[in-house]
């Protein structure tokens, strides 16, 4: 069985709860570049066209270089959050 | 006509279950745009249709056993996209692992003869034991309960789809156990998502983020 596969939309979560975490918890600056990269550990190319595709799905809001949830980001992280549980009974992964 | 009694009922609660199953599995899908989800809407609606199917065949006299075929066959596809889902976490896809599965298959076409029904059970039986090997094996990695109930659930199904094929011997003889096993299984499936389902009113399906990823 192959262990540590991530899915796509499991990138976008990790991307989100990083924003989210420098969105609220202390660092209301917003999430740089680096912070995304870091944390949801995807190469920088690959992380420009996934925060390029959130900004337009409106998950996701850029000021002066720095990224920060929106309100229908963190709606989709819980969501994201049900469903996870609700593929994983399944043993699937969302 | 006691067939029918018994047997109307139990489809239309197969029906029900796994039509609120794959309502859910939906609004999973346009909520975060999980391909998985979306495997699992198109095998709850595909199993959905053919309870409808195999429902409506009680009715239709000298049509009876083509529309309860074409039921059985629906229910078919929904589990191979139940194992479709699995293949792709489990497999690489390298020929040597992916052909494995090729003598497994080929058995579905040569042990019932001629019958299309039994071609299609033989098939069903083999998705669904597939299936339920790899949710407990994933109960293995996880230790869910949820899990242990959704593999034992796919395994009852493979058990009813057994009893099922074998009435090809024995006419008669464990139907309506098989139907009752078969409710049971979808059941036992609908006990760990009923905690997601009716506590969350289905879903996300009025509050449609959309983020169209």
């Amino acid at each position: 069985m192959v262990a540590g596969y991530r899915t796509h939309v499991s990138i976008i979560a990790d991307i989100l709860s990083t924003a989210r975490q420098y969105s609220y918890e202390g660092y209301d600056s917003g999430a740089t570049v680096t912070h995304l990269i870091r944390k949801a550990n995807v190469p920088y190319q690959r992380l420009s066209s996934i925060v390029s595709s959130l900004k337009q799905s409106g998950l996701l809001q850029e000021d002066s270089a720095r990224y920060r949830i929106s309100q229908k980001g963190i709606e989709f992280l819980e969501a994201y959050s049900e469903f996870k549980g609700f593929a994983e009974t399944f043993g699937l992964k969302v | 006509m006691v067939e029918v009694l018994f047997e109307l009922p139990m489809n239309l609660l197969g029906l029900g279950i796994s039509a609120l199953i794959g309502r859910f599995a939906y609004s999973g899908y346009s909520t975060v745009a999980s391909p998985n989800l979306l495997r699992l809407t198109f095998a709850f609606f595909s199993i959905a249709l053919g309870f409808t199917l195999i429902a409506v065949g009680l009715f239709a006299g000298e049509y009876s056993q083509a529309i309860t075929t074409t039921g059985l066959a629906s229910q078919a596809l929904g589990y191979f996209f139940i194992a479709f889902s699995h293949s792709l976490k489990s497999f690489d896809l390298s020929p040597p692992k992916y052909f494995m599965l090729l003598p497994l298959a080929v058995t579905g076409f040569v042990i019932p003869g001629n019958s299309i029904e039994h071609l299609v059970r033989s098939i069903s039986f083999i998705l669904l034991v597939y299936v339920s090997i790899e949710t407990m094996a994933s109960y293995m990695q996880s230790r869910k309960t949820s899990t242990l109930m959704i593999g034992s659930g796919l395994g009852l199904l493979a058990g009813a789809e057994l009893m099922s094929w074998y009435n090809f011997i024995y006419p008669d003889s464990f139907y309506v156990a098989a139907l009752s096993v078969k409710v049971a299984g979808f059941g036992l499936m609908f006990i760990p998502f009923s905690k997601f389902g009716l506590a969350n009113g289905l879903g996300r399906m009025n509050s449609q983020i959309g983020s169209g990823l």
